[in-house]
Formats: structure tokens, C-alpha cells, sequence
């Protein structure tokens, strides 16, 4: 990784003028009020970049494979939602509270799993079983949540700047989801260039070795895991507003968790575009494949498998080292021939 | 009450040995060679199907349930040569995880076709009349569960104490290195163990239909049903697994009857998580 050198450096700079400006036009070119649909689907793709550069910090880089990303965000966005009801008051003000509930519950479970020296299957498993029963739960208290059905949100809307732009209201949204995913980037980016970013690498080469030589692995990991699920608890309420109806369904470990596995992987781990290309590509094939029913999860599961065995470099750490190489065609041979160049 | 207590007992009996044999397919995959089979629920659901489309053809429910397992079997055995080949040539931490996502993948991809060519419910009748024990009614299915479970465990039992394959999988489970120089070939046992434990499986979902309808979407719940039962029981303990089913079988089965059937789902996720929080060493 080119975490020095004065040429990588402006290479980023380049990268992330284009890529913000990229973003910050699409509202201009690509919205239309009279289809939504359109907007609705770069909202999408924002909202699970975010989740799976949420996934990036606490996985790619210290090795906790969280599988409950549906369920944190679910405790986010019914925080949000419920306080702000039960309170009567906007939930722009009770955001941060969802947040911060999703983040200190994420914290819990990875301290635990800190503590009692978790491998990497055991948090994987353990977080998947809290995912079930925050589905369950999420059904079976009807009177607080309402059960199956849900009920309607679309609260996270800011009609005074509507007014004051002109932009519609999904145009607000894609720039607030914007403003949400260039702090995330930067947070990665400020983690990865301190001294974090080296006591990460060390635990996730050897956590002993790491230990050993005064590195705080236990607070570290707790560290990761309250940054990543704050920010999927963050991001919760506003994909609940996407579809206008908060229901447990859509935070089902089939609708988020294995989406964002793939967004991550397909993307890059450890790479800082790696999640926004990798939900590009996949929501875009999502929607493709949105009038097909079941072909759906048959593509995705093919796409998993596949992407697992033979390409888990992911993309954009691919094309970096293309863009490295002397003898490209050796490198392309050697990513499709091992799958994994390290 | 007494009555009602008997009925319950029985009724979670058979519904724990059913989540024995779907928590021994899990044991045994991953005891053997680090490997978390999840696609395990759609061998149980292919089982179903199979043998539901079959009844129609041959005579009985014993036939066409043989029928499901073989046709299981077999599907296991060509997965095993092919894809799960590439994930045995991993080793330690990097297969297990490659065996996390490689499973899971190809449970969404098989979960999507049955959807796709085969989606409705399935439902078998076990044909064996309810009867009336001292007040307390237990249903026919509960019964041919418990007697078809129990030969079974026989045979399970009688396979790993007493036939040479069955000691050099225990064998491979304990140690594979030193299996290897006792001239046990790990790669062959886990290619074996694989189609028994899918054809293990597939007994249980055959099972699981005596009693329920079963769908393509079943086959998430049942894999992660397999996992919990399987993590309460050690994971590589084929004794604990067994013991494990029975009794969260007995405890949710009771727990939906006090409390409804979602707290019993809870509970049963609730117990697998405080089991892992208290002894995680176990799965490694």
C-alpha cells in the first residue's frame, strides 16, 4: 500500500477532486422529478457505500467480521424513528441519539469479544445470532415497534433548504448522504495515515505480537467497532426513508449484511473507493435484476461464491496495481490464476 | 396439567432430535475440516422436495424418503469435488472464512433456484394415527420422529465406534496431522463426511416436514437453527451436538408454549451467544 511517496499523494488528491466532483454533480444530471426511481437508486448506492465503508474499518482493518450490519442499522433507524415520535419532536435531533445507541451496543459486543479473545468465526457468529433475535424482536414487539407492518418515515427531509436551493428533496438527501460519506472517507483516511492506521496493520498481521509490543489491542478493537456501528446506525434511519416504511424486513440479514459483503469485497477491502464502486456496480445489477424475482439471490449467490474464489482482490486495488505495474497482462494473469496476489 | 407437561415433553423431544441431526451436519463438516457448511438447510429442503415429488411415484414414505437422501447425497458428493475442493486448499483462519462466504453463496444461489422451479409448500404425512396416553394426545408425527431419529443415532453411533471409516473421522477431528501419519487420507474422510453429513441433513428435513410445511425459505432458518444447536453442543462434540438438540428442543418447545413462539426463537439464539461468550475457545 502507497501510504507515502509524493507521487501516490497527489495521485489521491486527484483521485478524490474527481470522484467529489463527480458526486456532487449527479443531482444535476441524473435527477428528475418526474422519476424518482432514478433518484432513488444513486440515494441507494450512497447509503450502502457508507455501510460498507463502515464494514472496511471494523473488518479490513482490525478483523471483526460484524454479520448484524441489518441490525445495527435497524437500531439506529427505530431509535431515531420511535424517539422522535414518542417525543414529538424532528428526528434530525434524535439522529445522533440512534447513532449513538447502535454505536455503544456495537462497542459492547466487540469488547466482549476483545476480551474473551474472539476468532474471527466466533464474533462472526455470535454477531449473526444478535442479528436474528433483532429481527425477531423487531417483529414480536408489536405495541413499540409495530410489527411486521411498520409504519411510515420520511422525517429526514429539509423542506427550509428545499426552498432556499430549489433542489428537491431527494437532491437534499443525496448531498446530506454525501456530506455523510465524505466525513466517513475522511475519518478512514485521517485512521489509516496516523499511528492507527499502523497499530491496525499490526493486529491484523499478530494480535500477540501486536499486544506485545504496547499496542492496546482490546480498546483499539472497541475503537473500530463504535466508529462502524455508529456510522451504519447513522446511516439506518435514511435507508429506512428510501423506501418511505420502516419494516424489520428491510434490515434482514439477506437485504443488508450480504450486500454489503459483497460491495466490499466485489469494491476492494482496505481501499478507500473500493466500497462506492463496488455499490455502483451492485446496485445497479440489483436493480437489473429487480424484475427477475428469485434470479436476484441466485445472481448474487453465484456473484459471492465467484468473487470469493477467484477475486478477492476486489476492483479498485486491482486497477491501482495495474496502474503500478511494468508488465500488466503478467499481473492480470496472476489475479485471475490465485485469486489473491499477496 | 401433568398431561398437557407429557405432551409437551414428547413434542420437544421429537422436535430436538430433529435439531440434532440438522446440528450434526453442521459438527461434523466444520469439526472435520473448519468448514461452516451454510448451505446445510438446503440439503434439508432439496430433501423435501424430493421426496414429495417422489411419492407419487414410488410406494411409501419410507421409499421415497430413502429416495430424498440419496438424491442429496449425491448432490453433496458433486459440490464436494468441485467447489469446496478450492476451499479445502486453504488452510486455518483463510478456510474458514473462505468457507463462511463460499457456503453462504452457494445457499443463496440454490435457495434462488428452488424458488425459481420449485416454490410452494411442502408438507409430508407420516400416516401414523395420534394416540391417547393416560390424557395426554401425542400426535402420530411425534411419534414416527422419535423412532425414525432414534435407529438413526443407532446407526450414527455404530458408524463412528465401531466401523474403520467412522475412528479415522473422530480421528481427523482430533488431529489431522496426526491422522495423516497414521495413514488416514483427511482429504478423502472430509470428502465422505460431507455427503454423510448432507445425507444426515436431509433425514432431518425429511423429519422436520412430518411435522411442518416446509418452503425454499426454510432453508435459512434450518441452517441457522443446525449452527446454535451445534455451538451449544461444542461444535466438534458429536455426544454434545446430539444432547444440545434435545435439549433446546425440550426448552423452546416449552418456552413458545409459556411464551410465545417468538421468545422461544430468542432464546434459543440467546443461549448460542452466551454459550460462545463463556467458552469461545471451542470454535477456533
Amino acid at each position: 500500500m502507497n501510504r507515502t511517496g509524493a507521487d501516490a499523494l497527489t495521485r489521491d488528491r486527484l483521485t478524490t477532486a474527481v470522484v467529489f466532483a463527480a458526486l456532487l454533480a449527479v443531482p444535476f444530471l441524473f435527477f428528475d422529478p418526474a422519476t424518482t426511481y432514478i433518484s432513488r437508486r444513486f440515494i441507494r448506492v450512497m447509503i450502502f457505500a457508507i455501510f460498507a465503508m463502515a464494514l472496511n474499518i471494523v473488518f479490513g482493518e482490525t478483523d471483526q467480521l460484524i454479520l448484524f450490519m441489518g441490525g445495527i442499522a435497524a437500531v439506529g433507524a427505530y431509535t431515531t424513528a420511535l424517539t422522535a415520535q414518542y417525543l414529538g419532536i424532528s428526528p434530525w435531533i434524535t439522529l445522533l441519539l440512534g447513532a449513538f445507541v447502535a454505536g455503544v451496543f456495537g462497542s459492547i459486543v466487540c469488547y466482549v469479544a476483545a476480551r474473551r479473545q474472539f476468532t474471527v468465526i466466533v464474533l462472526a457468529i455470535v454477531t449473526f445470532a444478535f442479528q436474528m433475535i433483532i429481527s425477531e424482536v423487531l417483529v414480536g414487539l408489536r405495541d413499540i415497534t409495530r410489527g411486521s407492518t411498520g409504519f411510515p418515515f420520511n422525517g429526514l427531509q429539509l423542506p427550509a433548504v428545499e426552498q432556499v436551493t430549489g433542489l428537491g428533496s431527494y437532491a437534499i438527501q443525496f448531498y446530506v448522504l454525501l456530506a455523510i460519506f465524505a466525513a466517513v472517507l475522511g475519518v478512514y483516511t485521517w485512521l489509516n495515515r496516523s499511528k492507527y492506521g499502523l497499530a491496525f496493520d499490526a493486529i491484523r498481521q499478530d494480535e500477540f505480537a501486536a499486544r506485545a509490543t504496547g499496542v492496546d489491542v482490546v480498546r483499539l478493537k472497541v475503537f473500530a467497532g463504535f466508529i462502524s456501528t455508529f456510522i451504519i446506525g447513522l446511516v439506518g434511519p435514511f435507508y429506512g426513508q428510501t423506501t418511505g416504511i420502516i419494516i424489520p424486513s428491510l434490515f434482514s440479514f439477506n437485504s443488508v449484511d450480504v450486500l454489503v459483503l459483497i460491495i466490499l469485497v466485489l469494491g476492494g477491502l482496505r481501499s478507500r473507493y473500493g466500497p462506492l464502486v463496488g455499490a455502483a456496480v451492485i446496485i445497479y445489477i440489483d436493480n437489473l435484476l429487480g424484475n427477475f424475482g428469485q434470479w436476484r439471490t441466485v445472481a448474487f449467490g453465484l456473484l459471492l461464491t465467484v468473487l470469493f474464489l477467484y477475486f478477492r482482490d476486489g476492483i479498485v486495488p486491482s486497477i491501482a496495481s495495474l496502474y503500478d505495474d511494468k508488465d500488466p497482462l503478467a499481473r492480470i494473469r496472476s489475479v485471475l490464476g490465485h485469486g489473491k496476489s499477496e | 396439567m401433568f398431561a398437557r407437561g407429557v405432551e409437551l415433553l414428547i413434542d420437544g423431544l421429537a422436535r430436538g432430535m430433529i435439531l440434532s441431526l440438522l446440528g450434526l451436519g453442521i459438527t461434523l463438516v466444520f469439526g472435520l475440516g473448519g468448514i461452516l457448511n451454510l448451505m446445510l438447510g438446503v440439503f434439508a429442503v432439496i430433501a423435501v422436495i424430493v421426496c414429495s415429488l417422489l411419492l407419487g411415484v414410488v410406494p411409501g414414505l419410507l421409499v421415497a424418503g430413502l429416495g430424498g437422501v440419496v438424491a442429496v447425497a449425491l448432490f453433496a458428493f458433486a459440490l464436494d469435488r468441485s467447489v469446496l475442493s478450492l476451499v479445502y486448499r486453504e488452510e486455518g483462519e483463510d478456510r474458514v472464512l473462505l468457507g463462511i462466504f463460499v457456503t453462504l453463496g452457494l445457499s443463496l444461489l440454490f435457495e434462488g433456484l428452488l424458488f425459481v422451479y420449485l416454490a410452494g409448500s411442502y408438507f409430508l404425512e407420516s400416516g401414523v394415527p395420534s394416540v391417547s396416553v393416560g390424557g395426554a394426545g401425542i400426535t402420530g408425527s411425534s411419534m414416527a420422529v422419535i423412532v425414525s431419529a432414534g435407529v438413526l443415532f443407532g446407526l450414527i453411533y455404530y458408524f463412528f465406534n465401531h466401523t474403520y471409516l467412522g475412528v479415522a473421522t473422530r480421528t481427523v477431528i482430533q488431529d489431522e496431522t496426526g491422522a495423516i501419519l497414521c495413514g488416514i487420507r483427511p482429504r478423502r474422510v472430509q470428502s465422505i463426511v460431507f455427503v454423510l453429513s448432507a445425507a444426515i441433513a436431509a433425514a432431518g428435513g425429511i423429519l422436520y416436514a412430518l411435522d411442518a410445511e416446509v418452503t425454499p425459505a426454510s432453508a435459512f432458518e434450518l441452517t441457522t437453527f443446525a449452527i446454535m444447536v451445534s455451538i451449544v453442543g461444542g461444535v466438534d462434540s458429536i455426544r454434545g451436538t446430539v444432547a444440545a438438540g434435545i435439549v433446546l428442543g425440550i426448552v423452546i418447545t416449552v418456552a413458545g408454549a409459556l411464551f410465545g413462539s417468538y421468545l422461544s426463537t430468542v432464546t434459543l439464539f440467546a443461549v448460542a451467544i452466551a454459550v460462545l461468550i463463556y467458552k469461545p475457545e471451542q470454535i477456533s
